[in-house]
């Protein structure tokens, strides 16, 4: 929905459009060969006229192995690009990271700054700095999730789930954020807004007082 | 049988079919209000649970029901009277979902998958949800039955010379369906177990942290572990007999015989243990599982499309060198393939969990699993249902109207799930939306195909009603297929080959007069001769004993009130009646199923006899739900911080003691096999009443422990303000509790035993449900073993 917006790409959304690309090739590709495969096989071989069928080959193990390796090797590929992308999910050991409390609940979501400053369904964050979430729920199962960075991770009760991202862009993302596990009536509504600012104004507002 | 369950399965399709219009004329514009929120959830919940449980697997039950049988050359199932109960208790069992819209608050509406707490009394308060549940459960059992009889009949029933790599594909995978079933549903069982105890008996099993305030209590998680260890195997169990009509179609249709027929049998053995047992927790990557277990389920994930490739593959060689003849059957099954495909692809996508972190949760994986268990499945039944038209009813169905319906179906389909691919940032079940993007446009798409895709079903409607009543004769063989199927005569076949293939008054005369008819050649023998491929039920005690379990349950979920009350003592009543008629029939012997083979082919049970089998089957699933109950048990007590030190609860030497008492009546038990071995009557009695009493005793010692625990200062109760307490009890409770009802259950066979051995009904040579009642015992006996330590000792 944001796609196009930002001039300059942040670091978790470019990972996962790699990764993504990736896939996609190789599971269009496939899905390409398979079909025309199975569209080809069915033409040619149409029965026509009353002839009997021509002599067909047993299937031999060599056809097997040969599918065994071929998928093999794509989803290993396809498995390693994924392990190389878990930088998406392992939290960065990045000094001077932020951290924000998320807690979701029916329906909304809470946002606690380090200076005990809360906001409901607003999350305002530095820009150009590394921002991990804690993300947590008061009552029931629900889903954190902003889809322009392509992050999500589940709030669940007696959990603390952690995602980071850094938002390359200032600006005002108005409904960037949403629950993605239905919680009860209210769950379409549980959106909130993403409002990047300059660092120096958000340590201002947020940030833990020094001294 | 079969027709019930299709005709049945087809009314609960057309039930969800609805539901998911309402949803989507709801979702087709922006800020719609055809359905506001709760209406909303509801259809999406109930849309799912009665789509999955009560139409795609019943379908393929259906099939099952109709052709295992013929394709193996056995006059019936296994246990035809069990047979009856699993199509009771799944009709009984859907009638309840239905219903559950109808009660004071509305049916469930926490999505089928049923996520905790959200599922549970606090979140979801109300009976329609109780409701709802219980009917699943009622479903559960009928596939726990249901798996123990298709088991026992495809191991043990097959016609001399059928060896097992002899049979048809579709038996195959209607055995690979079963073998599956039986060991996830006692999962999702052990699930809802848990869920039903808290929303009926008060326990906390689910109850979220913020309600209890225990730290540590982790109710999410555990019914994510509960639920899909269950639910991944369940849409390969929905998906398998699709498979099974292709594999047993597509010779038919190519002129030559299936590629690599072997190597799909092996892939499919692969695929449903163990690796669908393997996979889970790719539905909990976002859980906060630890980054390398999330590394771990997406490389077995991935793994399971290998087996999947080769078969599909497989699937595409059989046509190579054929000659492919493109009727109506074999189109859906070219088009259950192509969908298969994409809908396969796009899973390995939801496999990353990189990527997932996107696509958990939005229409990208409401696609995905439409395109499989739709697509594929629907597409592959809806083969075998015209394929096996003829056979069913000797007439040739209109190849036009199929064709229209394949295009219309295929069209419309694509039309209704592709848009969804470009929606992965639209959360499923959110009943309305603002216009963003181009949300608007995609979700209006997807109606119109949603629309084309319901209006083309009326086509095959029409064709099938067409073909019943007017269609031409088909002749005995259409296909030119050598399946054994083919070989008997169809039903309605024409009167030159005449067969009694519907008794007199039709079947539903035949089953509601049940009771009062007493077979013509009396004592043993429940066949009319000359019945071929369609059962005779003449007991009527499966369908009483379902009606009296559903007035039952229903009571209990509408509870508290004057009618749930008359409605649970009128189901203990009929229950009750039910059962002592059903031991009175088999006290004296009305009954004895399909006639025995000789010579039939058994490997690798030759040894072993039906009932026996049958009896292993069933506790192989008790073992797995047990063991998942137990599974359950040490994920709550690891989770919660605290918990009640040993001894400090419960009474420890009068629990060594009862186990001691449990112990010998096992040994009791065994002294009545020898007894009856030798053929000695009395001692057999004298036996079997000595393990009625030891159990009875077990059974008085424990209830008085109990009482000791309600009562006193701080009693041992669920609804302990201590909520440690409230925790350790409720579990307790529970799974003691199950387990005490087993041996209850194991005490009233007993009193059958002991009745029909004074009647003697049990000789030296045959004395079959002794044998199996001591295994019976024998399994309640260790799970003790189990238990007793885990709940007292530690």
């Amino acid at each position: 929905m944001y796609s196009g917006v930002l001039s300059t790409v942040p670091p978790t959304t470019a990972t996962w459009d790699f990764l993504f690309n990736w896939y996609l090739i190789f599971g269009v590709s496939a899905a390409v060969v398979i079909i025309s495969m199975l569209m080809y096989v069915a033409l040619r071989y149409r029965a026509k006229g009353k002839g009997a069928p021509s002599q067909y080959k047993p299937t031999g193990w060599k056809v097997i192995l040969a599918i065994v390796i071929i998928m093999g090797v794509v989803l290993a590929g396809a498995g390693y690009q994924t392990f190389a992308a878990f930088t998406n999910i392992d939290i960065p050991n990045t000094p001077g990271a932020v951290t924000v409390k998320v807690t979701g609940f029916q329906w909304a979501w809470n946002f606690t700054y380090p200076n005990g400053q809360y906001a409901i369904d607003n999350l305002t964050v530095p820009v150009d700095k590394v921002v991990i979430l804690n993300v947590t729920s008061k009552d029931v199962y629900h889903t954190f999730g902003i889809a322009m960075l392509d992050v999500k991770e589940d709030a669940i009760p007696g959990h603390v789930n952690q995602l980071w991202f850094n938002m390359t862009q200032t600006g005002v993302y108005a409904d960037a954020i949403r629950c993605y596990q239905l919680c009860g009536i209210g769950h379409a509504f549980m959106v909130a807004n993403l409002i990047v600012i300059s660092q120096s104004a958000w340590n201002a507002t947020f940030g833990m007082q020094k001294g | 049988m079969g027709l019930l369950y299709f005709f049945s399965s087809l009314y609960f399709g057309v039930v969800g079919a609805i539901l998911a219009l309402l949803l989507r004329v709801q979702l087709s514009v922006p800020n719609n209000d055809f359905l506001q929120a709760a209406y909303y959830n509801q259809a999406v919940t109930m849309h799912g649970l009665i789509m999955i449980f009560w139409f795609l697997s019943p379908l393929g039950i259906a099939l099952f029901n109709y052709l295992v049988p013929l394709q193996i050359g056995a006059k019936d199932l296994a246990f035809p009277r069990l047979n009856a109960l699993t199509f009771w208790l799944f009709l009984a069992g859907g009638l309840m979902a239905v219903l559950s819209f109808f009660v004071p608050g509305g049916a469930a509406a926490a999505g089928w998958t049923s996520y905790e707490p959200l599922a549970g009394p606090v979140f979801s308060p109300g009976p329609g949800p109780t409701l709802t549940y219980l009917g699943l459960m009622m479903m559960a059992a009928s596939v726990t039955v249901g798996s123990v009889n298709f088991i026992a009949t495809i191991l043990w029933l097959r016609k001399p010379g059928m060896k097992l790599l002899q049979m048809p594909m579709f038996t195959w995978f209607a055995l690979f369906t079963v073998v599956a079933m039986l060991f996830a549903f006692p999962s999702i069982i052990a699930a809802f177990l848990l869920v039903l105890s808290d929303r009926l008996l008060g326990t906390v099993l689910y109850a979220p942290p913020s309600v209890l305030g225990v730290p540590g209590i982790d109710p999410s998680l555990l019914w994510d572990d509960l639920f899909w260890f269950f639910g991944h195997p369940e849409v390969y169990i929905v998906l398998l007999p699709a498979f099974g009509v292709i594999a047993d179609l597509t010779p038919a249709f190519t002129g030559r015989p299936l590629a690599g027929k072997n190597w799909i049998l092996l892939s499919t053995a692969v695929i449903v243990l163990p690796i669908s047992f393997g996979v889970w927790m790719h539905h909990m990557f976002l859980t906060g599982i630890p980054s390398l277990l999330q590394e771990v389920f997406d490389a077995s994930t991935e793994v399971i499309s290998i087996p999947f490739g080769i078969i599909v593959i497989m699937f595409i060689l059989s046509m190579v060198r054929g000659r492919v003849q493109f009727k109506t059957p074999f189109l859906f099954v070219i088009g259950a393939l192509v969908l298969f495909i994409i809908g396969g692809i796009m899973g390995v996508f939801l496999s990353s969990p990189v990527l997932d972190r996107v696509f958990y949760g939005s229409y990208f994986v409401v696609s995905h699993f439409h395109y499989v268990m739709v697509g594929a499945t629907i597409f592959g039944l809806f083969a075998g249902i015209y394929y096996w038209l003829p056979r069913m009813t000797g007439k040739m169905f209109s190849e036009k109207l199929g064709r229209l319906h394949f295009i219309l179906s295929f069209v419309g389909f694509n039309i209704l799930y592709a848009p969804m691919m470009l929606m992965s940032d639209m959360p499923r079940r959110i009943f309305t939306y603002q216009s963003i993007g181009d949300w608007a446009q995609l979700n209006g798409i997807a109606t119109i195909g949603a629309f084309i895709f319901a209006g083309a079903q009326i086509v095959i409607a029409y064709n099938l009603l067409h073909t019943w009543f007017r269609g031409t004769p088909s002749g005995p063989n259409p296909w030119s297929s050598e399946d054994l199927e083919w070989s008997s005569p169809a039903e309605g076949a024409t009167p030159a080959v005449h067969v009694e293939s519907e008794p007199a008054g039709g079947w539903i005369g035949q089953l509601s007069s049940a009771a009062s008819v007493s077979p013509a050649t009396g004592g043993g023998e429940s066949y009319s001769a000359g019945v071929a491929g369609h059962e005779v039920h003449l007991s009527s005690r499966p369908l009483t004993l379902s009606v009296g379990v559903m007035l039952f349950l229903t009571g209990a979920a509408l509870y508290p009130g004057i009618l749930p009350m008359g409605l649970m003592l009128l189901g203990v009543v009929i229950v009750g009646y039910s059962m002592v008629g059903w031991a009175w029939d088999d006290i004296r012997d009305r009954f004895t199923g399909p006639p025995e083979m000789e010579g039939g082919d058994r490997w690798p049970f030759d040894a072993v006899s039906k009932i026996k089998l049958g009896m292993w089957v069933f506790l192989s699933s008790e073992m797995v739900l047990f063991g998942t109950l137990l599974g359950a048990y040490v994920f709550i007590r690891e989770a919660a911080l605290q918990w009640p030190a040993a001894g400090s609860v419960h009474d420890i030497p009068l629990a060594t003691a009862n186990t001691l008492v449990l112990v010998t009546s096992g040994f009791t038990m065994v002294m009545a096999i020898y007894a009856i071995r030798k053929g000695d009557m009395r001692g057999l009695l004298a036996w079997l009443a000595a393990t009625f009493v030891l159990g009875s005793v077990f059974i008085g010692v424990k209830m008085s422990e109990w009482a000791g625990l309600v009562s006193g200062p701080t009693p041992f109760v669920p609804g302990s303000t201590n909520a440690v307490t409230a925790i350790a009890a409720s579990v307790y409770y529970v799974i003691v509790g199950l387990h005490g009802a087993h041996v209850v259950a194991g005490l009233i066979i007993l009193v059958y035993l002991m009745k029909k051995t004074t009647k003697g009904g049990y000789t030296k040579e045959r004395h079959e449900a002794i044998e199996n009642f001591a295994l019976y015992w024998a399994f309640v006996e260790i799970v003790w073993c189990f238990v007793f330590p885990l709940f007292y000792l530690l």
